[in-house]
């Protein structure tokens, strides 16, 4: 009967796990990849990140929950990775960024890859919370508060941040 | 842009990002014909960078194995209920402490240790100026002499000189 119990219980938790991992898998890697441009590392990071959940679980079984925690521990081993690498990182080519709607025509396409890579390296000069802040924003489905949470930063900060990285960038792509 | 249209730079920056023209700046644009274009310049500017910025991060996405990938890795038999890091640097520390304090308490207790009796000490004493009887055989008659080093011109052998009445037959 325990036994029954125990392997039930074993199981919920990895149905619970593997439905958390489905809603969130997309955003932790897109917030790993924002920091450290690979796929590989991405991908890498974010496995990382779900473990550590895993091992947590108990205390995480809440969506909103989960969702901020492995927000946060997503964004910091990719921080920690990035500070490890940051002499040998090797981003990716701007082929594999183009996703594949992409489909423009190659002058428009060469363009864009050229603009990318550009932008791209005046992130990586803007100072520390402007850049942190705007790699979180850019992320699909991560909101002001989103951030907040993960950086520990109230939500008006966030917003007022995020402008000074954008107002910054217009001005450096000319 | 003219030179006295400086002072226009950060209002139009903010109007290209924020998409509200302030009143003083609309009566400007509508008066300068190069701001105007700046500004023109500014939006498109900003279009193209709302356009870039998402695909930093999203121009990349996890394998499809993914998910089944995280799920197996977390159900291996490695991972879960592992010892936590804090836990394992903790009783680390505790293990280092506790032969800290036994290495100290020896060294303390042997400080600390009671006095010799005197008669125990004699006898020690007695015992290390001790030397077995056949020592004896062990000493040979040049042994003195030996010990100390010959110097030029001086006899260090003393023979008893005779005397006359020993010289006579």
């Amino acid at each position: 009967m325990d036994n029954l119990m125990a392997r039930s219980d074993a199981e919920e938790r990895s149905a619970g796990f593997a439905a958390r991992v489905a809603e969130n898998q997309r955003r932790v890697f897109h917030i790993a990849y924002g920091v450290l441009g690979n796929w590989a590392d991405a991908e890498e990071v974010s496995q990382e990140a779900f473990l550590h959940a895993y091992r947590k679980f108990s205390s995480l079984r809440e969506a909103e929950k989960f969702r901020a925690w492995v927000n946060r521990i997503a964004f910091r081993l990719a921080l920690n990775r990035q500070r490890g690498l940051r002499r040998r990182l090797v981003r990716d080519s701007t082929w594999h960024m183009a996703g594949p709607s992409d489909t423009v025509d190659g002058s428009s396409h060469a363009e864009q890859r050229v603009l990318l890579e550009r932008l791209r390296n005046e992130i990586e000069g803007l100072p520390a919370k402007l850049r942190r802040v705007l790699q979180l924003s850019i992320v699909e489905d991560m909101d002001a508060n989103d951030v907040s949470l993960v950086l520990g930063i109230p939500a008006g900060t966030v917003r007022s941040r995020l402008h000074a990285a954008r107002k910054f960038l217009l001005e450096a792509m000319k | 842009m003219k030179n006295d249209c400086a002072k226009w730079n950060d209002p139009l920056l903010e109007a290209a990002l924020t998409g509200t023209v302030p009143l003083d700046l609309q009566q400007h644009l509508s008066a300068c014909p190069s701001c105007t274009e700046e500004f023109s310049a500014l939006r498109a500017r900003r279009e193209r960078l709302d356009s870039l910025l998402p695909l930093v991060a999203q121009s990349g996405e996890p394998s499809p194995e993914f998910h089944a990938r995280v799920l197996a890795a977390a159900e291996a038999p490695g991972n879960a209920r592992r010892t936590p890091p804090w836990l394992a640097w903790g009783l680390a520390t505790v293990a280092a402490l506790l032969v800290a304090a036994l290495i100290t308490s020896f060294a303390l207790r042997s400080r600390t240790s009671p006095p010799v009796p005197q008669a125990e000490l004699a006898a020690a004493q007695k015992l290390a100026e001790w030397r077995a009887p056949s020592d004896i055989f062990l000493q040979t008659p040049g042994s003195e002499m030996l010990r100390s080093t010959p110097k030029l011109g001086v006899s260090y052998l003393r023979l008893p000189a005779k005397t006359d009445k020993e010289k006579r037959p």
